[in-house]
């Protein structure tokens, strides 16, 4: 289990906070003990026996997105507030608190079917040992929006490119999002069998929290993995650019691009989705206020449509607000579409708009 | 473990009937989400930026715990709160950003937490006369952010921009690092609206100037909650500057550097910003100065001529006077730098007690009270620094912020008001004004009487007669409450 570095939690915990108007559930919420230092106080007071984690301090502190807004303009540059939250609420597994209502049933769905949304649909793939590409939708894309799963094969195909799916258990973001550490980690190594039996020697991705968890999460858990793992824009723009995927125009004009916290801040993929878009004929990009690594959450950041709905609404609709109006966003995490997809636009996600242009 | 710290000053708590009481009715006036006695909330709103407060959340205490908090969402919300609170004599304390270092926004007597953040909205922009209206509760960097995309300046940037609201300006008396052109809060605000403890709405009006009695709005600026609760303030803006000029200057002494800004000031130039370090900051700030002389760094901007004109009149006079052109980069690296105050957290972490303290000089005791006060804190068993800077001037003065820096050992609350009790009795000593721009909250009302002779007689009066049942944020501004403090 990773260990809270308290010198790092304490420095934001003293600190007054300029980053407050860079936390979207601060500006949403407008509740002080959801304010980054707020949280940091309420952990480092209890991490040093001060202060006992009842529920209520859980779910305040839980109450983070994992965007890291907070480390823009941080002056701490090694803090990072969004994980030190995260594993100073992570209960020991001794601790009798049990998780909040919110999560249970979530967790039960995880520990039953390997996903958190209930029974996954069958799976269709082929093990195909020679394709040295393993594809991994994630088990939001899988459940909520199969049409982009068909979208990657599409492409795949298109491109030429042989790949492989898995049954794939969830990742185990979740499950360490809901403080279920063991959870996630049991998942994890059912998930790093797969990819070691696959022979696979790349791990292409599309969703965000995926991508963050195997890189930062599987190493440090003991799973250091086999096979490199690459983001879906990136793979993709790769094909275009080697020109295996040729885009035509979508009958699309102006679009905007929403940039997934994870990918902005965390992966720095920023240009990649852009210069996708680009690729296509026709599409101008019209940015939002906040942009790039500047990016403000969508509200679905450790899965809060699932933890926190109400909050997770409030959140998007103020990040909807940054858009200019009436053109439709374009987005590359099953989250951010969930989220976004609040009012009448439509929120398009970049690979099936990347699908309909090389393969309609 | 406990559920809830240890609380340290809590002069009183509100009978629970009476909380209770106060909970039903406030939910129906905002909903019942906008009212919480969760812990959490309790515990967050607790506590504001006073240095005090940190030291407290080390040994797991906090000042003092409100039993409620609320969120009203518009000024008739607030209204039918505070006419409630009168009604069952509950304390209120306004709660913006937390980010006050006086501990303004402590509830020492419990009672409720009155948290304006949800009153966040930019209502009017006024373009052709130049003004701005804005809800109390907006955060400085958002709505700076707002006006900027408008193509408009605030022109109000204290250090704590990103961290504290619209109303917590106003309800401190805040001024901002660009003030020397644009004008402290005071100079900002066209009007006010607020809301009295009895409910009264009023608000001044937007116009220029009045002469029909005293601006009574304006006597919200700077009451630090204790009249009522400011609501929306109109505020004075300006086109995004065409020309800014950035340079920064190394003198002999202090002294001199002093005498050249008075008599910049003498031309009518008014550079925005207009800052002079002692030699021990020079050394820390701009190390490639070396620790020998002292900065001067002057950001002017405005309109291209006049600012080219500005910084010919500038650069001649303190040329004249044995100054030496250090060039823009010093600027460019205090404006990267200017909002970061990591040190304080690392020292706080080393057992470190630090404050920074600022007051108000004329010319003629602007670097006595610097010499003053620096062999002042200087001479407390324990202080480790003692430095200083000037941060605003003025034709007729200058504001001096003192920075301290102690490791006092086992008693860390006695060294911070023995070094205090220093710094104070030196300002006072030398004829300044005990604050320039960090208010008085809880920990300066120590030193109202000095300050203000029988002036806090009639600061009573007022207080009496606007909310009779002292309900409104006690003992702040020096009006009794501080007992536990005081001992």
């Amino acid at each position: 289990m990773a260990e809270v570095n308290m010198e790092q939690l304490l420095n934001c915990a003293l600190c007054p906070n300029m980053c407050r108007c860079d936390c979207p559930v601060l500006l949403a919420l407008g509740h002080e003990k959801v304010a980054p230092a707020g949280k940091a106080r309420f952990a480092a007071m209890h991490k040093q026996d001060h202060l006992e984690l009842s529920k209520e301090l859980i779910e305040a502190i839980a109450h983070c997105l994992g965007c890291r807004g907070c480390t823009v303009l941080c002056p701490f540059p090694e803090l990072n507030l969004c994980d030190e939250l995260l594993y100073a609420r992570t209960p020991d597994p001794d601790d009798q608190t049990g998780p909040l209502p919110a999560w249970e049933p979530y967790l039960a769905n995880l520990k039953k079917y390997g996903s958190p949304y209930g029974q996954k649909p069958p799976f269709k793939g082929k093990a195909k040992k020679e394709a040295d590409i393993l594809y991994f939708n994630g088990c939001t894309a899988l459940a909520n929006h199969p049409q982009s799963l068909a979208a990657a094969e599409q492409l795949f195909q298109k491109a030429g490119v042989s790949y492989q799916l898995i049954a794939e258990d969830c990742c185990g973001y979740p499950a360490e999002t809901w403080g279920d550490l063991k959870l996630a980690r049991s998942l994890a190594a059912e998930n790093y069998r797969k990819f070691v039996e696959s022979g696979a020697k790349k791990l292409v991705t599309s969703c965000p929290e995926c991508w963050m968890i195997f890189t930062e999460r599987y190493p440090e858990w003991g799973f250091e993995l086999p096979l490199e793992i690459i983001d879906a824009p990136s793979y993709f723009l790769g094909l275009v650019n080697e020109g295996l995927l040729k885009p035509s125009a979508v009958g699309q004009a102006n679009l905007s691009y929403h940039d997934p916290c994870i990918w902005a801040r965390t992966a720095k993929i920023t240009e990649e989705p852009r210069q996708l878009l680009e690729s296509i004929p026709g599409i101008t990009i019209e940015e939002p206020l906040a942009s790039g690594e500047l990016t403000h959450c969508c509200g679905g950041g450790r899965m809060f449509q699932l933890s926190f709905p109400k909050a997770a609404e409030d959140i998007a609709k103020r990040r909807l607000a940054e858009f200019p109006a009436g053109v439709n966003i374009v987005t590359a995490c099953p989250f951010c579409r969930e989220g976004l997809t609040q009012d009448n636009r439509r929120v398009i996600d970049l690979l099936e708009l990347l699908a309909e242009a090389c393969c309609s | 473990m406990h559920n809830l710290p240890r609380t340290v000053i809590q002069e009183s708590l509100v009978e629970p009937q009476i909380i209770d009481n106060f909970s039903h009715e406030a939910q129906a006036i905002v909903g019942a989400d906008q009212v919480s006695a969760n812990p959490a909330d309790l515990l967050a709103n607790s506590r504001d930026y006073w240095p005090v407060n940190n030291i407290w959340m080390i040994e797991g205490r906090v000042p003092a715990l409100p039993q409620l908090v609320v969120w009203p969402g518009n000024t008739e919300e607030v209204s039918a709160l505070l006419k409630l609170a009168t009604k069952l004599k509950v304390p209120v304390t306004p709660y913006g950003e937390g980010s006050g270092t006086m501990g303004g926004a402590i509830p020492l007597k419990g009672g409720i937490s009155f948290d304006l953040k949800r009153m966040n909205r930019l209502l009017k922009i006024d373009e052709e006369s130049l003004m701005v209206t804005v809800e109390c509760g907006l955060n400085g960097a958002l709505y700076e952010e707002n006006l900027n995309r408008a193509g408009y300046t605030g022109g109000h940037f204290p250090q704590s921009l990103r961290c504290s609201s619209v109303g917590g300006w106003l309800a401190c008396r805040a001024a901002g690092q660009f003030s020397t052109r644009y004008g402290k809060i005071e100079d900002i605000a066209v009007s006010l609206e607020a809301v009295l403890p009895d409910g009264t709405i009023f608000s001044g009006r937007s116009v220029p100037r009045t002469a029909t009695g005293p601006r009574l709005d304006h006597l919200l600026i700077g009451s630090e909650g204790i009249f009522g609760v400011i609501t929306s303030a109109t505020l004075r803006i300006w086109p995004l500057p065409e020309k800014r000029h950035l340079v920064s200057y190394t003198f002999a002494d202090l002294k001199g550097a002093l005498d050249s800004i008075r008599l910049i000031m003498r031309t009518g130039a008014r550079p925005a910003v207009v800052r002079l370090y002692d030699t021990q900051e020079t050394g820390n700030h701009f190390p490639e100065l070396g620790d020998q002389r002292c900065a001067l760094i002057l950001l002017i901007e405005g309109a291209n001529k006049i600012v080219t004109a500005e910084a010919e009149v500038i650069e001649d006079l303190v040329l004249a006077a044995g100054a030496v052109n250090c060039g823009p980069e010093h600027v460019e690296h205090w404006l990267e730098k200017r909002f970061n105050i990591s040190v304080a957290s690392m020292l706080f972490q080393k057992g470190a007690v630090l404050d920074t303290i600022e007051v108000s000089t004329n010319w003629h005791n602007a670097h006595s009270t610097y010499l003053a006060m620096q062999k002042s804190l200087l001479s407390v068993d324990g202080t480790m620094l003692a430095s200083g800077h000037y941060s605003h001037v003025y034709p007729d003065g200058a504001a001096l912020y003192m920075t301290t820096v102690g490791f006092p050992g086992s008693d860390k609350l006695i060294f911070y008001k023995r070094i205090w009790q220093a710094a104070m009795e030196a300002c006072l000593d030398q004829g300044a004004a005990i604050s320039h721009h960090h208010g008085i909250g809880l920990h300066r009302g120590l030193w109202m009487k000095d300050e203000h002779g029988s002036g806090l007689e009639v600061l009573e009066k007022i207080k009496k007669a606007l909310d009779p049942d002292q309900i409104m944020n006690p003992g702040k501004l020096g009006l009794g409450g501080v007992k536990l403090w005081q001992k």
